[in-house]
């Protein structure tokens, strides 16, 4: 059943001790299994001290939370497994990193829930690859810059192998290539079953990603359902303290002017390009990389496309680690999936190395185009 | 006295602890600020943005290197580092680092009382720049009470009482909300239109290709690019290896041009100049219409049926006195251009001063196509 809630909150309500106003009031809130979902809202809206329920750290005031259906208990064993089951990785990660090396901080978790060593060990290194920090395992935690504990606190959510990833800010303070890797790597924990929850005041981020949104303001749900319904309505989004993603903006204006209907409505760069000209394609190879990576790997198809002007990207965080040592020469690092369907728009062939289990993800990827008018050539390398 | 750079330095080289041969977090950087152009220092977190801000106004002194303020080097000297810090004003990216008093009141009179100005004209200080701020109502607040955005404009209205020549804000927008973020940069423009010098870091390439002139790439702690925002990035290998990406309106633009087979140039920095450049013939403009806040009480009768926006901090305050309402509150020179340009008649209230300014960016748009129609 994977359209079930499988966080469900009833009229929650909440407030902080000496606070003359509830910080969460009647909120109703039902999170889709599977279902890309951002909380959006300016600060102060409630976004962290609903996530704060979600994982059992606050008990409501008010009102009932739901896990798959049932209601949460509040029982040490009982918050030990919900604690196993949704992970919530807070914004400012000095609030979540205990452990002194980078190794120890990430077991914690796992080591509470009584596994045995071998499999804390073996979640311990996934974690660690999943957020490109394997190199630093032995780090002192308190010797890491902003961006790595960022990725260390990530790390600890996810080694605890979450059925939901709850992220609050996950790319406030972050560069924007770092971002970018977050973001992708939040699409791929999707992909692989993981139900992902994502609060931000960045729209365009939320636009780009969420299948889902929910709206809060001072307290309150506002606004349940797809992006386009609520950034349709300017007086909502002016009163919530958020302004329209550029995207939607320019989609918008550009039917207005052209007058024809909105929809459909892109949400990235490549969507809005495609719907507004198109020209001849190249071609886009996608080449499928699981444990090892290799020049020859690219050759092939290199030669195969036979031009001098092919570009190259990747996607994925196992293709990302196995970079560096390659010797493959790529052009996008960060993005490689938009940055190569942009250049493929302008008639490049390119290439897009990419984790062996997101193949599907991406071919998903490139028909979504083809609703807005972008037919392309797409190859996918048979393993050899 | 004559200088080609407000703000010079030459040769920099700044280690942190040096004692044991630390890292250096500014290596042989030489960068000259101009008078008067908005001027954004782009780089990746750890790059050294900050050391090189805290060189500005003299809190650090260079392991190797010198620096220039109007031409003159700096000496160090209390007296001069005095004189200095009246002219610089640092707004650090972290407001609790930079918020000492308990409450607003006295914070913002800090800066302006170590002048030994006359009480008069500190208390008139202090009202002008909570003003500017929007947070005249929390003037005697204690400061701990405040929201983080509350305290980052409390931090700022420091600055500005000082009244500085040239404004250094390190990641101004970091954490603020979207509309607050805008609220903070429209007041940046002001403060650039009143002959201030504004200097900003960030790491957010969208903000920084739309509002500068002049950029200033750091990476590893060294200068890797000075000059106009278009031609960095264009140098797809530079932008990648300094931590950064494209900013959306400069990948838009280069995606459709390379699709239809046109130059990138002229670079549209906005979606209203891009749109510009994309409407169609047939497509049908509203008008727009610029308006200096009137003093009189009566404002929005002729306006039914009009999209109404504002722009600045005294427009703001005058229609949230008087109760009057409007449709885009933010970010509204862009967003009345786009509001015409989707076929609305529309109206913009200003501050008085700000009304050149206004018909000059409106007008600017025709560069890259279509300007909406300007009526009296």
């Amino acid at each position: 059943m994977t359209s079930g809630n499988i966080i469900e909150t009833v009229d929650l309500r909440y407030r902080y001790a000496g606070n003359d106003r509830d910080s969460l009031s009647e909120v109703s809130v039902r999170i889709r299994k599977g279902v890309k979902t951002v909380i959006l809202g300016a600060n102060g809206a409630g976004k962290s001290t609903l996530f704060y329920h979600f994982n059992g750290v606050f008990e409501p005031a008010g009102g009932r939370i739901l896990f798959d259906g049932e209601p949460f208990s509040y029982r040490r064993r009982a918050l030990r497994t919900l604690r196993s089951r949704v992970s919530v990785v807070l914004q400012n990660p000095d609030d979540q990193i205990f452990g002194q090396t980078v190794e120890e901080d990430v077991a914690y978790g796992p080591s509470n829930l009584g596994l045995p060593a071998s499999e804390v060990s073996a979640r311990v290194d996934r974690a660690l690859r999943l957020v490109g920090l394997d190199d630093l395992r032995d780090r002192n935690t308190m010797k890491l810059s902003y961006g790595q504990r960022k990725r260390l606190a990530l790390a600890g959510a996810l080694a605890m192998d979450p059925e939901v990833l709850v992220m609050d800010e996950p790319t406030a303070g972050l560069d924007p290539q770092m971002a970018l890797e977050l973001m992708e790597l939040a699409e791929q924990l999707h992909h692989s079953g993981t139900t992902v929850v994502i609060s931000t005041h960045d729209v365009d981020l939320a636009y780009a990603w969420a299948d889902e949104i929910h709206v809060l303001r001072r307290g309150h749900l506002i606004y349940s359902g797809p992006s386009e319904d609520f950034y349709s309505d300017p007086v909502q989004v002016y009163m919530t303290g958020v302004v329209q993603p550029s995207m939607f903006l320019i989609n918008k204006s550009l039917c207005d002017m052209r007058g024809v209907e909105e929809a459909p409505y892109p949400r990235t760069e490549t969507q809005l390009v495609s719907k507004m000209a198109s020209g001849p394609k190249g071609r886009f190879v996608i080449i499928p990389v699981s444990d090892r990576l290799t020049p020859p790997m690219v050759d092939h198809a290199v030669e195969m496309l036979g031009g001098t002007e092919i570009r190259l990207g990747l996607y994925g965080y196992g293709v990302r680690a196995l970079l560096p040592e390659s010797g493959v020469p790529v052009d996008y690092v960060f993005d490689g999936f938009e940055s190569c369907m942009s250049e493929c728009l302008m008639g490049r062939d390119v290439i897009l190395l990419c984790d062996e289990d997101c193949v599907d993800l991406i071919e998903a990827k490139i028909a979504r185009l083809e609703d807005f008018g972008t037919k392309v050539q797409k190859m996918v390398q048979v393993r050899g | 006295m004559d200088f080609k750079y407000i703000l010079e330095a030459r040769d920099v080289t700044y280690v942190y602890g040096r004692k044991d041969g630390g890292n250096a977090s500014l290596k042989n950087v030489s960068i000259g600020i101009r008078e008067g152009v908005k001027t954004v220092i782009l780089g990746a977190n750890g790059a050294g943005k900050s050391t090189l801000f805290y060189h500005f106004n003299g809190v650090f002194k260079p392991t190797a290197g010198e620096l220039f303020y109007r031409g003159i080097p700096m000496s160090y000297q209390k007296e001069h580092l005095y004189q200095l810090r009246e002219d610089v004003a640092v707004v650090v990216q972290n407001p609790d680092e930079q918020i000492f008093s308990s409450t607003v009141e006295e914070d913002v009179a800090f800066g302006p009382m170590n002048l030994n100005l006359h009480p008069d004209i500190v208390e008139g200080r202090i009202r002008d720049s909570l003003f500017k701020v929007g947070m005249e109502d929390y003037r005697y607040r204690p400061t701990t009470q405040l929201s983080y955005g509350q305290k980052k404009r409390v931090a700022i209205a420091g600055a500005l009482a000082m009244e500085p020549k040239v404004l250094i804000l390190d990641e101004p927008t970091a954490g603020l909300d979207p509309q607050m973020s805008q609220e903070v940069m429209e007041l940046v423009d002001q403060m650039c239109l009143a002959g201030t010098t504004v200097i900003i870091s960030t790491h957010d390439v969208d903000l920084a290709y739309a509002w500068a002139e002049e950029i200033h790439v750091m990476r590893h702690g060294h200068l890797v690019y000075s000059g106009v925002p278009e031609d960095f990035f264009n140098d797809r290998d530079s932008v990648a290896l300094a931590g950064l990406t494209l900013p959306h309106t400069f990948s838009v633009n280069r995606s459709l041009e390379g699709i239809r087979g046109l130059p990138e140039a002229p670079y549209p920095k906005t979606n209203s100049q891009l749109l510009a450049k994309l409407s169609p013939p047939e497509a049908v403009f509203g008008t727009l219409c610029i308006r200096a806040l009137p003093e009189s009480e009566d404002v929005d009768r002729e306006d039914e049926g009009l999209r109404v926006g504002i722009y600045g901090f005294r427009t703001r305050r005058a229609f949230k006195d008087r109760g009057l309402r409007a449709d885009i509150y933010f970010n509204a020179v862009e967003g009345c251009c786009l509001s015409a340009m989707q076929g609305r008649d529309t109206v913009l209230y200003c501050d008085p001063e700000l009304v050149d300014v206004v018909r000059r960016r409106v007008a600017d748009l025709s560069r890259f196509g279509r300007a909406p129609e300007v009526v009296p």
